[in-house]
């Protein structure tokens, strides 16, 4: 048996106005006429609230995309959940987000992809960022927790401070950087958004002292890029251990990219109680707990930190889902990692052509 | 403004689950024992911690009141040490 999810996540649509192009959404992304219905997502989001979860987390692709958005997020209310949307702002205006928070919104978290207009909208492939400003504002006259979110990679590393000192100007409670983790859209450009050591290794002051300087105003998260890391991070805090998410289509999943491991079946939670699907389904059992583990994860003291790692990422770079996380140490695999990281920057330019996500079929 | 004279506010963006056992903060949910749920439930902008403290006293008499005085201090100064919790 299965200590309950702390949270749900609901990926309500994959459509997106933007074009990101480190997107973590699948390649093989669900159509518009796949998605489910609202009836359908609320019910889903009620049996997660006497399931026992806590958070309810609305992401996409684009969320407010969904017309009935409002409706979800009253409905993860209603099921005594603490509600957040994860958004670009597009979609956005001034009324609806009162709307919504007056529907329960308990927090927002605002992507930002640069802290100068051009390159941001460069890298989400459309004119995102004036409307950005805009929401931010908007935010500030309501009480409910706003989260800037901004994403790092090769080409904008070097602007940490600026990135930083627009959050804080913006008057987020938080700023979450994330560099790039490779999944998706992600990997397609990795060549051109992996940093190098050196520009990792020249952020970390940066965030150091500005973390100084704006205590107690503003927090910053910093997630490095786990290629460079010694150790994985314990992805999705577990898998089947803290969150459930929920694809457009309803399909359930221990992470989103779990699709990339084949042999998974991913039960329907439009049409099985999301209890059994937690407890008992074969994808969420295939790697919980310890016993799938092989070494040197089985006999690593560390199996109760990281979990071993992404099972996705051993899919992607070692090609063995049971695999110990690659980007580990401890892993024989490692110098795939290396290599990866040596491909990508040993004569090579900067001047790739990018991959833009694409928006599923179906979405206009 | 200090601890001391402050009014302590849950921040933007926390709140206690309906229940009224869990206070429901962005990143999670931290688990309330005892008095705390009455004591974040008294952080309302309007009570100073001085006052929280003597409401408290009269729901749980016979308490230590040195006692309750202190540890209520110190709980509202870890939540607002981690960002939960301001004095206004
Ligand atoms: S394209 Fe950008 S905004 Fe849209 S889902 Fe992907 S990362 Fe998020
Ligand atoms: S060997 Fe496995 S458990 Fe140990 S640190 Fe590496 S990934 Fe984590």
């Amino acid at each position: 048996m299965s200590a309950a999810p702390q949270a749900l996540i609901a990926e309500v649509t994959h459509r997106c106005p933007l074009h990101c192009v480190y997107c973590s959404n699948p390649l093989e992304m669900q159509a518009a006429r796949n998605e489910l219905s609202t009836e359908d997502w609320s019910g889903i989001i009620r049996q997660a609230g006497q399931l026992g979860c806590w958070h309810l987390h609305l992401t996409g692709g684009e969320p407010l995309l969904r017309r009935d958005i409002g409706e979800l997020v009253r409905a993860g209310r209603q099921s005594g959940l603490y509600v957040n949307l994860i958004t670009s702002g597009l979609g956005l205006t001034r009324e609806r987000l009162r709307l919504l928070v007056e529907s329960g919104l308990d927090h927002i978290q605002l992507s930002f992809q640069d802290s100068e207009e051009e390159a941001a909208n460069m890298f989400a492939g459309v004119t995102a960022h004036a409307q950005k400003l805009r929401v931010a504002e908007w935010i500030r006259e309501h009480r409910i927790a706003f989260t800037a979110n901004l994403v790092v990679h090769r080409q904008n590393i070097d602007r940490l401070r600026e990135g930083i000192r627009l959050a804080e100007q913006l008057g987020a409670d938080k700023l979450e950087i994330a560099n790039v983790q490779y999944y998706g859209w992600a990997i397609r450009n990795r060549a051109a958004l992996l940093p190098s050591r050196e520009q990792l290794r020249a952020s970390l002051p940066v965030i150091e002292a500005e973390r100084a300087r704006l205590s107690g105003k503003m927090r910053i998260d910093y997630v490095l890029p786990d290629y460079y890391a010694k150790y994985p991070k314990p992805c999705m805090g577990g898998w089947g251990r803290s969150l459930l998410l929920i694809d457009p289509a309803g399909r359930a999943m221990p992470c989103h990219s779990a699709g990339v491991i084949p042999g998974l079946e991913f039960p329907n939670a439009a049409r099985e109680p999301l209890q059994a699907i937690w407890e008992q389904s074969a994808a969420f059992e295939r790697f919980r707990g310890e016993e799938w583990m092989e070494e040197p994860c089985r006999s690593c003291e560390r199996k109760e930190i990281d979990f071993g790692g992404c099972r996705c990422q051993a899919m992607l770079i070692a090609g063995d889902a049971a695999a110990t996380d690659p980007v580990c140490s401890l892993s024989p695999q490692r110098f795939l990692v290396d290599d990866l990281i040596e491909g990508v920057h040993v004569g090579k330019s900067n001047e790739q052509e990018w991959v833009y996500r694409i928006d599923p079929v179906g979405s206009r | 403004m200090t601890a001391r004279e402050g009014r302590p506010v849950l921040k933007p963006g926390c709140r206690l689950s309906a229940a009224g056992d869990v206070l429901l903060i962005p990143e999670g949910a931290l688990r309330l024992q005892g008095p705390a749920s009455r004591i974040v439930e008294a952080c309302d902008g309007t009570r100073t911690v001085e006052e929280i403290v003597a409401t408290l006293l009269k729901q749980f008499p016979g308490a230590d009141e040195t006692k309750v005085s202190q540890e209520t201090a110190s709980f509202l100064n870890r939540l607002s040490e981690r960002g939960v919790l301001e004095f206004v």
